[in-house]
């Protein structure tokens, strides 16, 4: 931003448009104040999401006084402008460019994945193209496949959309322009990454040029329903739409305009339960073993309203509630609130996009949450955002925006914290009993303990003098760390005295609305226990074929159900049936055991207000992004007070591993056993680990290995990842089907590893 | 005919023509006396001549003007809206379909039905394909709005069946491979108009 536009930002301006006075702030783009304003400017190459292309120059306007058209998308509006958005020149202008671009197009509408939703048939017909007086030397241009998605250069309009999403938004960063005036072709860098992340460049590609593989000429646009809902894989919640034809999910969409949806949310949608009917035995097995069991054993992956009745099962039978992920991220909120005083982290994922400095703490974020990533990409590219990224493994996916690595031993996480926190409110006024507990940290030791050095602190605390607007991202890691409950108290800190936007980001599923709903426990206690998408004595499960259980009894899948899931933006967002079931749900269950509703929706205006749940109820939860992309979907938690407890433990010292480590975490778009079923997603889960990992464990590529984490026994296969360094190796949960919940201690663990007979 | 007449329901008499058929036997005289006129005249001989003459033709000279219909069948007029079929491309035998999904959009009793898929060669293919010949009204809309000519009526009428519901598949439909040389241009609904050349304006070439 250039220095005569910071000035007056903000200042109230009016001016014209097409005779109409608008009043607006300064600082903002002419067409952003013609559609505040419902006054239509023709675009093809703008995308609110992303910084003005200016590649098509559909967008021109006259200003009064000024020579020329001028391009509305990217110059910004004064005070008293007079301006005009259509006129018989600017007509005939935008026809002039619409036949450019209808230049040799190939007529195979007939046969394109676009026509019908095709922004360059739109045009056309708006702009009334009835002949096309040039033409040019054909070349040929063979189509690319490039995995997720595919390229047809031939109908490509060099729009350059597609580019700056995966540069400015997702940060794969894999598409490039190849200048060469008619000749101009994408690029793909990255070829052999096939990154599923490109299927949001495929989203906003106004033609056919760049469509996702699977779906390509499987149907035509106009055919397929759209069901409006909400991605249950990661916690995000990020809005999307089923789209539909005889009960089949053909694709998934998003309104692209606003928002973005990673690969998982974009191929990760046939994990539906079919072809279930009512099985009256297994239900009256089902309907026995809740009423007999003492404890309830559940996966994140479950709606609020399921979660609600859940609770009141529990009421009713008194048997315990364990959901471990969920009840690590409860107790670290609940550690958290009594610092801050509220129930919830007061961060948003808009506030990350707009930080100049954002601190990643605990979380290997680009598998955790792609959606954080990709806030954390949009304040690199917009405000070159120094990135710091705190986390014993380097990440090589993110290397093009973190600023800064700060490596540190497994389990130092709260001396780490304390650290960070020590450095961030170093300047700062303090009640006494805060100042006390920092100046007692031994920062020496810590230092030498967690392998972070001072001077590192130093420079990112330097780096961010000068600079407004900062973000502090907490991650999974620390949830389930032995010493969860004070790291949180001391990261609070600095939600409660700095202005920084902090983002706890939730573990996979709907964990977050479990904790705000549920009043879960630690320990199971003796006796039978039933379990609903997690191993146990009687299972409840979605997951279909993929997990069958003698003792067992189907379950509606995500994309089965109505009901509403928690984001980590703080928002309860509606879900919509995408996919038939006929069989029993878990209200069934409910009503079986005396808890009555007539649906599971019916639940929705019930959910807890000490959460931050309000009394709507689903029908009337609006799902939309109105014209200026301001987000209307359900409605966002209210962050409800809490007591506070201030007192902060001394940082425990705790063994640091050595040797071999093994971290659980899941690779990209894959989050849980339901996006391990997805056909689009489908990777086998190996044990990822450098050479040195090999050599410390003698161990070398290829080879089976056995070692059991949590109870859980994995029989893994090890491959050697170049781009990785150190000791500790990936350990991947998704494809365990049932026990994949089980396994939620501490990420990271030292483990034997048996060697198993090929 | 103006617009006037046209809307003029009122139908009258003022356009009949009366033809001139005598005047009918009052008396009983009268009607006597045609009846023996009419007798004596002989005018039973002539039909019973027309039979013999028919009999004679038919038994002897095998020269019928029924049609056997199961074994034998008119031909039909090509605008005639009957059972679909599929054409081929002549030269290369390949299907006409390019799997545009108009003729499953444009069907107003929704009886067809398609799926596409992505082909070995990068075109888009046609994969699964029936119509419900139960629901199928024979409008015509399919062959009027095929781009490509390739699905057309056809000339087989004969749709009666066990069941309201019948489905026909794209190969059912389609011409085999080896009566190729044998496929008709299909010149009824939906087919080009004699002068098509002279209505298209030429795409511009620079080169």
């Amino acid at each position: 931003m250039g220095i005569h536009n910071s000035i007056n930002t903000g200042k109230e301006i009016t001016l014209t448009i097409n005779g109409k006075v608008c009043k607006s702030t300064f600082g903002k783009t002419i067409i952003t104040i013609a559609r505040e304003n419902d006054i239509y400017i023709p675009t093809m190459c703008y995308l609110t999401k992303v910084k003005p292309i200016a590649s098509c120059r559909m967008c021109i306007v006259n200003v009064e006084g000024v020579e020329g058209a001028i391009l509305s998308c990217q110059e910004k509006a004064t005070d008293g402008a007079v301006i005009t958005t259509d006129n018989e020149a600017l007509h005939k202008e935008r026809q002039n460019i619409m036949k450019l671009y209808n230049v040799n197009h190939p007529l195979e509408c007939g046969v394109c994945d676009k026509s019908g939703e095709c922004d360059l048939q739109n045009k056309t017909m708006e702009f009334d193209i009835k002949e096309q007086p040039f033409t040019t030397r054909e070349q040929h241009r063979p189509i690319e496949n490039w995995g997720h998605v595919s390229y047809d250069p031939a109908l490509c309009i060099m729009c350059e959309k597609c580019v700056r999403v995966s540069t400015e938004i997702t940060g794969d960063e894999a598409l490039k322009l190849q200048f060469g005036g008619y000749s101009s072709t994408i690029i793909n860098t990255k070829k052999d990454k096939n990154y599923a992340s490109l299927g949001e460049a495929a989203a906003v590609c106004p033609v056919g040029a760049l469509v996702d593989t699977k779906f390509k000429y499987s149907t035509n646009a106009w055919e397929l329903e759209k069901i409006p809902s909400a991605c249950p894989h990661c916690g995000g919640g990020c809005q999307m739409s089923y789209e539909v034809k005889h009960d089949k999910i053909y694709r998934v969409t998003n309104n692209f305009e606003f928002t973005s949806l990673c690969g998982a949310g974009r191929y990760g949608f046939d994990y539906a339960n079919k072809n279930v009917s009512k099985d009256k035995e297994a239900f009256s097995k089902a309907v026995k073993a809740m009423k007999d069991a003492k404890n309830i054993i559940f996966a994140s992956q479950i709606t609020n309203e399921e979660a609600f009745i859940l609770q009141k099962i529990k009421e009713r039978t008194g048997a315990k509630l364990i959901s471990r992920e969920a009840r690590a991220y409860q107790k670290f909120m609940r550690a958290y609130g009594s610092i801050t005083g509220k129930n919830l982290y007061s961060g948003t994922l808009k506030g990350i996009s707009e930080s100049t400095a954002i601190i990643v703490l605990g979380t290997k974020i680009y598998d955790d949450a792609p959606i954080v990533k990709y806030h954390i990409n949009m304040a690199s590219k917009w405000h070159r955002a120094r990135v710091a990224y705190m986390h014993p493994l380097e990440e090589n996916e993110m290397k093009n925006i973190v600023t800064q690595f700060i490596k540190y031993e497994p389990q130092s996480e709260e001396g780490v914290s304390a650290l960070l926190v020590e450095m961030l409110l170093r300047d700062i006024d303090l009640p006494i009993k805060v100042q006390s507990f920092l100046r007692d940290l031994d920062i020496g030791n810590l230092s030498a303990e967690s392998n972070v050095g001072e001077e590192e602190l130093e420079s990112l605390r330097k780096s961010m003098l000068k600079k407004r607007g900062f973000s502090l991202v907490i991650g999974s890691d620390l949830y389930a760390h032995p010493r969860a409950t004070n790291i949180a108290k001391i990261l609070a800190l600095v939600e409660k005295y700095t202005d920084f936007n902090v983002v706890c980001v939730p573990p996979a599923g709907n964990a977050m609305g479990v904790s705000l709903i549920c009043d879960l426990d630690d320990e199971q206690s003796e006796g039978e226990s039933i379990g609903y998408n997690a191993d146990a004595d009687f299972v409840l499960s979605a997951l279909g074929d993929a997990s069958r259980h003698d003792n067992s009894l189907d379950m509606p899948a995500a994309n089965q159900q109505e009901g509403t899931i928690t984001s980590n933006d703080k928002r309860v967002v509606p879900m919509n049936v995408s996919q038939p079931y006929g069989g029993y749900v878990l209200n069934d269950i409910a009503n079986a055991l005396g808890i009555h509703a007539e649906y599971t929706i019916d639940y929705t205006p019930n959910l807890p207000k000490e959460g931050g749940f309000k009394a709507l109820a689903f029908d009337g939860l609006p799902d939309y992004f109105d014209t200026m992309g301001v987000e209307h979907r359900g409605y966002l938690l209210d962050n409800a007070k809490v007591a506070v407890e201030d007192t902060i433990e001394e940082v425990a010292e705790l063994d640091g591993f050595d040797g071999a480590v093994i971290y659980i975490c899941n690779p990209e778009e894959q989050f849980s056993a339901f996006t391990h079923i997805c056909k689009s997603l489908e990777r086998e889960a190996v044990l990822l680990g450098s050479s040195q990992f090999a050599t410390i464990g003698k161990i070398s590529d290829g080879e089976r290995l056995s070692f059991i984490i949590d109870g859980v026994t994995f029989k893994r296969v090890f491959k050697i990842d170049t781009f990785m360094k150190g000791t500790i190796a990936l350990n991947p949960t998704y494809d365990m089907g049932l026990s994949t919940p089980l396994v939620s201690s501490y990420r990271f663990s030292k483990v034997e590893i048996q060697k198993v007979g090929s | 005919m103006s617009l006037e007449q046209f809307k003029n329901r009122n139908v009258g008499i003022h356009t009949y023509k009366t033809l001139d058929v005598g005047t009918p036997p009052n008396t009983g005289m009268e009607k006597f006396t045609q009846v023996v006129t009419r007798a004596v005249k002989g005018e039973l001989f002539v039909g019973l001549w027309v039979v013999m003459r028919e009999m004679i033709n038919t038994l002897v000279k095998g020269d019928v003007h029924t049609v056997k219909y199961p074994f034998e069948k008119m031909p039909i007029s090509p605008r005639y809206r009957a059972i679909h079929d599929m054409l081929r491309l002549l030269e290369s035998g390949n299907y006409r379909c390019i799997g545009c999904g108009l003729c499953e959009k444009i069907c107003i009793s929704n009886c067809i039905s398609m799926d596409t898929r992505y082909d070995e060669e990068q075109r888009k293919e046609v994969s699964e394909y029936t119509i419900n010949f139960g629901r199928c009204i024979f409008c015509g809309y399919c062959a009027e709005v095929c781009p490509e000519l390739a699905i057309v009526h056809g000339p087989r009428y004969e749709n009666a069946s066990e069941q309201r519901a019948g489905y026909s598949l794209f190969e059912d439909m389609l011409t085999p491979i080896d009566k190729l040389n044998l496929q008709q241009e299909y010149d009824g609904f939906g087919a080009v108009s004699p002068n098509a050349d002279e209505n298209i304006t030429q795409t511009p070439l620079a080169y």
